[in-house]
């Protein structure tokens, strides 16, 4: 095997597992814009909460941020279900600037309480497995980096189960198609709105805890979190979670090619120009249908 | 020669044939009614013609030109004027602004904005609609939004008009009063398709009637001889689908 | 958008004095006020016509442009780069910068302004982050390290530059809704389709709203650059000043000509008392205003209170007639 394979191949092997976590990172994102036609740029600060709660668990409890990823799901579910139930809620419906604007602020002040309670300073979480590197042939693999991916698509996946096995994903799924229709058929289309977003917000919390494990946290990283998650949906498609895991994994390869070939300073004009290429030539994305939530 | 024909114009929405091979022709100077039941067609025929949707097959001429490549606005430049089943005005803008937009932006337009306004109040005028020409467009009720597409429409001086359900939801006074504006329009020489689900108006105003079903003209003739229709009274009355086919 | 059509000559001639008197006064300033109230009176203009420049695009033409902060760091870095190293004086590399802007405008705008809503709020958004990258990794920008200005004379050009510049945004926004391009952006905003069937082309329009709305924020970046003497893109690119202009714009009444300076008047006021400028604070009070507006009074503040004098309007179709 040559040295340029080698490159090749490692490169590749780093944009699967960054896509890994923008997957993760987009799942919720797709769902709760396909089924609530919300674009939630507060979703990177969702996912900032989450990183933020890991590490606090990991920095004074010593808990492994694997262990504590269920807890910090549950407690993003608990606020995302608040913030859709006494919120975003009184605006769904209406024209998209309102919930766009909306969510823009919440984005603001979430961060920013976020700056004022835990300041500005770059924080990592350290795990006893940090270190550690699984070496196939040439090819290195952080250990971090290949659990954070691996859980990633393993939550993806129990998503997409949730959306097409349970009575509640029906349920969404109907509501995504057609809210009035859904609400004649008696379903709570408020609870199964807010319930909806609560699962998005519990993703993005998990999200967050495994971006934990191997990235920088500061309250600040939540906007670039949130343009990954609309290139991404923009990418694989709006409205499937297996659009957002494949989109997720060209993006990464994409950003993880580019730093390599060109230089690691461009990563936002690969991601734009993925952006304007794709709303360009296939605005429905690479699998998508509009309007709608598949599992 | 003829001011609009379409020829075998064919529009698909996936499986569905919304506009199924309609050949269609009308003379300058002629009002026309297009009738048919709820889904029949109608609406995206006019969106064909409007150019706002494209035909998946068949051909549209306008005075002798096929209608190919040019969006809305170019064939609104052209002079086809079309007011919309849901009215939709310039909400913002007062509602003489709104007639002074058309007169800004046809074939020939006006030469300035204060013309443009002066023009937009005769039209108002025309329609009855003078009083409210100060008030914000969003804030008209549903039969005054309805005549502001109409004026809009006529800002444009158009040689086809295309009036998509202007009466529905008129008192019959106002309907009367519509039908004598559309009537004068069309002695001035506008050729005008108007579709309609008020029979009584189509029926005070057009020699002529087509009357679309499931996509397919199933009609095409005199008043008089298209009432008769046995199809046609099917297509209304609703007997079961094979027979009205 | 809704201009009035008739508006009595002695009412027009009282208003026009009322703006004369006020323009003199603010000239005059100057020549009484402390340093500190100059100042704050500059940066106040900056917002006046920042937000003046959004409500073209974001306003007249009905588009949620999230990402104008573009054309100020691309009018910052052009004036610098000029001044710094072809020595051209300020008011000419200021020139260069504001037609550097337009140009941007024009050719990116032609792309992104065929999206529908979300896509270009996002889109114009995620051009932002790519300037910003784009200067952060030139060399004639000097890179992430920023560049450094001439320092200049005096404080009180910097408060003539940026008072022309808020009376120059106003002026176009009073002159927009009297155009023919005016009653283009108002049916644009309106209904694009309908806007269609009566002879308008939207995209030439959408464009010109967007290459006038880069404009101001190029002439103001440029302005910026040389007040503070260094730039790094960051500062430039920060998103702050978009973000504050569209909520100056939608708390004063978006597509009318004086509100959203009166928006960045008041909001920019509230902001330096409140939040005694510490960007914390700042960020939190605009978030939280951003949501309390959003939730209260979707039109802006004008609206409500005209609202309230009439009657209540339904809500509803106020939001949808909104921008997309």
């Amino acid at each position: 095997m040559g040295i340029g394979t080698q490159i090749v191949l490692q490169d590749a092997v780093n944009g699967l597992l960054l896509g890994g976590v923008y997957a993760a990172v987009a799942v919720g994102f797709s769902l709760v814009w396909g089924v609530l036609n919300v674009v939630n740029l507060a979703h990177g600060a969702l996912v900032m909460l989450g990183a933020y709660a890991t590490y606090w668990f990991a920095a004074s409890g010593h808990l492994d941020p694997l262990a504590t990823l269920p807890v910090v799901g549950y407690a993003l579910f608990l606020f995302g279900y608040g913030l859709q139930r006494f919120v975003i809620n009184r605006v769904i419906g209406t024209s998209f600037l309102v919930t766009f604007l909306l969510t823009f602020g919440l984005q603001l002040l979430i961060t920013n309480l976020a700056l004022a309670w835990w300041t500005a300073d770059v924080r990592s979480v350290t795990t006893a497995y940090s270190g550690w590197a699984l070496t196939v042939g040439a090819v290195v693999v952080p250990a971090v980096r290949l659990v954070g991916a691996g859980a990633a698509v393993l939550m993806a996946a129990a998503l997409a189960a949730i959306m097409r096995w349970t009575q509640f994903g029906m349920a969404v799924q109907a509501t995504a198609l057609d809210r009035e229709a859904a609400r004649l058929m008696g379903i709570p289309v408020a609870r199964i709105y807010a319930r909806t977003f609560a699962l998005a917000a519990a993703t993005a919390g998990m999200a967050g805890g495994l971006i934990s494990l191997s990235f920088p946290i500061f309250p600040a990283m939540g906007t670039g979190y949130t343009l990954v998650a609309f290139v991404v949906c923009v990418l694989g498609g709006l409205g499937s979670v297996a659009g957002a895991v494949v989109g997720g994994f060209l993006l990464g390869l994409a950003q993880t090619f580019a730093s390599a070939w060109v230089g690691p300073n461009y990563n936002n004009i690969v991601a734009f120009s993925a952006l304007i290429l794709m709303l360009v030539v296939r605005p429905a994305g690479l699998f998508g249908r509009a309007g709608h939530f598949r599992g | 020669m003829m001011l609009l024909e379409a020829r075998s114009v064919t529009k698909l929405f996936g499986c569905l044939r919304a506009v199924d091979a309609v050949d269609l022709t009308l003379a300058a100077g002629e009002v026309v009614g297009l009738i048919g039941p709820n889904g029949a067609g109608k609406s995206t025929l006019v969106n064909l013609i409007s150019g706002l949707e494209r035909p998946t097959s068949g051909t549209l001429v306008f005075a002798g030109h096929p209608l190919q490549g040019e969006g809305p606005a170019a064939r609104a430049r052209q002079g086809i004027a079309r007011t919309f089943q849901v009215p939709q005005s310039f909400g913002t803008m007062r509602v003489r602004q709104n007639v002074a937009v058309a007169a800004l932006f046809r074939g020939q337009p006006a030469a300035s904005v204060p013309l443009a306004l002066r023009e937009a109040d005769e039209v108002l005028e025309f329609v009855g609609l003078t009083a409210k020409a100060d008030a914000v467009a969003e804030t008209l009720t549903t039969p005054d939004l309805r005549r502001l597409e109409l004026a809009k429409a006529l800002a444009l001086r158009p040689r086809l008009l295309l009036l998509d359900e202007v009466m529905a939801g008129l008192t019959p006074a106002e309907v009367n009063g519509l039908i004598a504006v559309v009537r004068d329009v069309g002695a001035r020489g506008v050729g005008v398709l108007v579709i309609e689900h008020v029979l009584r108006a189509v029926m005070g105003l057009c020699s002529r009637i087509v009357v679309l079903h499931h996509g397919q003209k199933i009609a095409d003739g005199a008043r008089a001889e298209v009432v008769a229709n046995p199809a046609v009274i099917q297509a209304y009355l609703g007997v079961p689908y094979g027979a009205a086919a | 958008m809704a201009e009035p059509t008739a508006g009595t000559s002695l009412t027009r001639a009282a208003e026009g004095l009322i703006a004369i008197v006020l323009v003199l006064l603010l000239a005059f300033i100057p020549l009484v006020a402390s340093t500190y109230l100059i100042r704050i009176l500059t940066g106040i203009f900056l917002f006046v016509a920042l937000a003046s420049a959004w409500n073209l695009i974001g306003g007249y033409a009905g588009y949620a442009d999230f990402g104008p902060t573009a054309f100020l760091g691309i009018g910052a870095y052009t004036t610098g780069i000029l001044m710094t190293q072809a020595h051209m004086p300020f008011p000419l590399a200021l020139a260069a910068g504001g037609l550097c802007a337009m140009g941007a405008a024009a050719g990116i705008g032609a792309v992104l302004l065929r999206l529908r809503g979300h896509y270009f709020a996002i889109a114009s958004l995620g051009f932002m982050l790519v300037m910003e990258q784009v200067a952060a990794n030139l060399e004639i920008t000097g890179g992430g390290s920023g560049m450094n200005l001439p320092v200049a004379r005096g404080f009180t050009p910097f408060y003539y530059w940026m008072l022309t510049l808020a009376l120059a945004a106003i002026g176009t926004g009073a002159l927009v809704p009297r155009l023919r391009a005016g009653y283009a952006l108002g049916a644009i905003r309106g209904n694009q389709e309908a806007a269609q069937v009566v002879g308008v082309r939207p995209l030439p329009y959408k464009v010109l709203a967007y290459v006038g709305s880069a404009l101001f924020f190029a002439l103001a970046g440029g302005v910026y650059a040389y007040w503070f003497t260094f730039i790094d893109p960051p500062t430039v690119f920060d998103p702050d000043f978009g973000i504050q202009a569209i909520v100056m714009v939608l708390f004063g009444g978006a597509g009318t000509v004086l509100g959203p300076a009166g928006g960045a008047i008041v909001l920019k006021s509230l902001d330096i008392l409140l939040t005694n400028t510490s960007g914390l604070l700042h960020n939190v009070f605009f978030g939280g205003l951003i949501c309390v507006l959003v939730l209260f009074a979707p039109r802006g503040l004008v609206e409500l209170l005209r609202a309230g004098r009439r009657h209540l309007p339904d809500r509803r179709r106020l939001q949808r007639s909104g921008a997309g």
